[in-house]
């Protein structure tokens, strides 16, 4: 901008809207980690900054340390003396209705997250590997129909996965692969390479063809071929874009409901972090101390993944490829 | 085509082989699971569709057409829907240029606050979606609070999940959630514009309002355009935000989700939906391309 004296006004209404852009985009992340770090019982207090601090939430989600409901098992080992008295089968009984309403009652953050990180790492992994030799190809060598396929991706952005939905639905169930969790976790890791593979396809090979020919012809001429160059050369030399698409690819995955409803939700020990969390937030769990800190622990891994990575984000957002 | 390729060397005939090898896999994913289903769920439309493996589907013809046009639900849906994506693509855009055109201008801890407005965009919907229900709650929640101490509203007031207010709600989390992106085009087409043009305006002796109106705003033009057609497409079928957020905002994909899959599912019927969907959605796509981008 021009330098120019800036009268005080001006300054001042300048700083005012940052302090509203600040509030506006701060306020729910605020809140979000201050009940983060309180006790259940101080949940509503209006104070931004919590009165009794405590890491406690965090511990229990963690399994590092045992909830209040567990502490209390000491109740339950006098039920089991008691138990001793019945006869064989009842007692049998009564021990499957206390596992059951355990069950029932546990938060199994750390496998839902491992749910969630492994079906979101290994799909963008692997729509990472398909888009480097896919953007290579249409970015480099030229064919017949190459326009088509160029053209072809940037269409399939405007197919919403809503509208998928219920044709993959039905074609998952044909092939079966609706029966167990097992086989909807691949559902999953199907559908999200699909939702992906645009982003990287677009991005890469945008980003392909800002790295000069000659150094690759270079290589060629000194008998190297197109997958020892693209190995040697391309990959190493886009690296930044790489992770960055990768890492965006993967907030897909991280983020995503609507397929993981629709597929998992009869398999809780397929649970992902979104449909996990929805499905506590409606039982008698939702507790907000516990909820706030459960989104914290859901948002900052790809938060800071992503801040690593800001300035190639930008570029790469940018330059003109992406999809949600 | 064929000529041109019969007419290349055998070098560059091998080179185009490979070429289609290391695209194939992308072409037959997207093929298989992309443009495969936009075709099924035409078929499955006319289909009273099975959810059993072993049992066919049956054969209704338009019937599943007629049963959504003829209910009310699908048109409330259709309005809300187009009211929402209004007021979001709308909001989204005025933020985000306001936002952009103010982190265009260098200042004490720039830095920081461009990395805090990504939040919103990275952070995942469903913990944003807890923490705007927790300051939103009813009676406890902070921002309910303030709001009813600021004498806008009644305290005990579930704004969330009032219908008269849902919509509103779930359009303000969308421009929340949404606008960085819109930022973050702004922000990088503004500071291509060549920095003479806003000198010799100086000189001209123009003013800050005339140098946006006629410099900024044209050099901003299309990246507007595609950016109200981007996020017009995706909000069209914003799922998550919406169905996450409230109960109350019922907007088409929601209508669509609640026929497939929840309770007893129709899925001819929700087929039948999509492609609906998917019809308008073209219809504008066509339009706004030719009349507004001009390509």
């Amino acid at each position: 901008m021009v330098v120019r004296k800036k009268s005080f006004i001006k300054t001042f209404f300048f700083w005012f809207f940052i302090v509203i852009v600040v509030i506006f985009v701060a306020y729910p992340f605020a809140y979000m980690v201050s009940v983060s770090f309180r006790y259940d019982s101080d949940a509503f207090d209006s104070h931004l900054i919590p009165r009794n601090p405590t890491l406690t939430q965090y511990a229990q989600l963690l399994g590092l340390q045992e909830s209040i409901r567990q502490q209390m098992s000491q109740e339950e080992q006098q039920l089991m003396k008691l138990l001793e008295g019945l006869p064989e089968e009842q007692r049998q009984q009564v021990l499957n209705n206390i596992m059951a309403e355990r069950k029932k009652e546990s938060f199994p953050f750390l496998r839902w997250f491992g749910n969630s990180l492994l079906v979101a790492g290994l799909s963008a992994l692997t729509s990472v590997i398909i888009g480097i030799f896919g953007a290579y190809s249409f970015s480099r060598i030229w064919y017949p129909g190459r326009d088509l396929v160029q053209r072809g991706v940037l269409l399939v952005y405007l197919v919403g996965g809503v509208i998928l939905s219920v044709p993959l639905y039905a074609m998952f169930v044909r092939l079966g692969l609706t029966n167990s969790a097992g086989t909807s976790l691949f559902s999953l890791y199907i559908i999200y390479i699909i939702q992906t593979l645009p982003v990287s396809l677009y991005m890469l090979g945008n980003y392909f063809r800002t790295i000069p020919e000659s150094i690759e012809e270079a290589a060629l001429i000194d008998g190297s071929t197109r997958i020892g160059t693209i190995m040697r050369i391309i990959i190493p030399l886009s690296m930044p874009a790489i992770v960055t698409v990768f890492i965006y690819a993967f907030m897909i995955g991280w983020n995503e409901y609507l397929f993981a409803s629709i597929f998992i939700r009869p398999y809780p020990s397929a649970y992902t972090l979104p449909v996990g969390l929805r499905e506590i937030f409606f039982s008698e769990h939702a507790v907000w101390a516990k909820m706030m800190a459960a989104s914290v622990l859901t948002a900052v891994p790809v938060i800071i993944l992503f801040m690593g990575v800001e300035k190639y984000l930008t570029a790469g957002l940018t330059a003109g490829g992406v999809k949600e | 085509m064929e000529n041109k390729f019969k007419d290349l060397s055998p070098l560059k005939k091998k080179e185009a082989y490979f070429g289609w090898k290391l695209i194939s896999p992308a072409v037959i994913l997207i093929g298989l699971f992309i443009l495969y289903p936009v075709i099924y769920n035409i078929y499955l439309s006319f289909f009273e569709v099975s959810i059993s493996p072993n049992q066919p589907n049956k054969f209704v013809g338009f019937a599943n057409y007629t049963r959504i046009l003829s209910d009310a639900t699908f048109w409330n849906s259709f309005g809300t829907t187009l009211l929402f994506v209004l007021i979001t693509v709308a909001g989204s855009i005025l933020v985000g240029l306001g936002v952009a055109l103010l982190m265009n201008k260098k200042f004490p801890g720039r830095s920081i606050v461009r990395a805090l407005i990504l939040f919103p965009y990275v952070a995942p919907v469903i913990s944003t979606v807890f923490a705007w229900q927790y300051v939103l709650m009813p009676v406890n929640g902070p921002l309910t609070l303030l709001l009813s101490n600021l004498g806008i509203m009644d305290a005990g007031k579930d704004l969330i999940n009032d219908p008269n207010n849902a919509l509103i709600v779930v359009s303000i989390y969308s421009i929340w959630k949404n606008f960085p992106f819109i930022y973050l085009m702004i922000l990088s087409r503004l500071q291509s514009i060549p920095e003479d043009y806003y000198e010799a305006a100086d000189i001209d002796g123009a003013n800050g309002w005339k140098k946006f109106r006629h410099i900024t705003l044209p050099e901003l033009y299309y990246v507007l355009g595609s950016l109200v057609l981007l996020r017009g497409i995706w909000n069209f079928y914003k799922f998550e935000e919406v169905y996450l957020l409230s109960k109350e905002a019922k907007t088409l994909p929601i209508y669509l989700y609640e026929r497939a899959f929840v309770g007893i599912p129709e899925l001819g019927v929700a087929a039948a939906i999509s492609t609906v969907l998917f019809i308008v959605m073209m219809v504008l796509i066509t339009i706004y391309v030719r009349r507004v981008l001009k390509w």
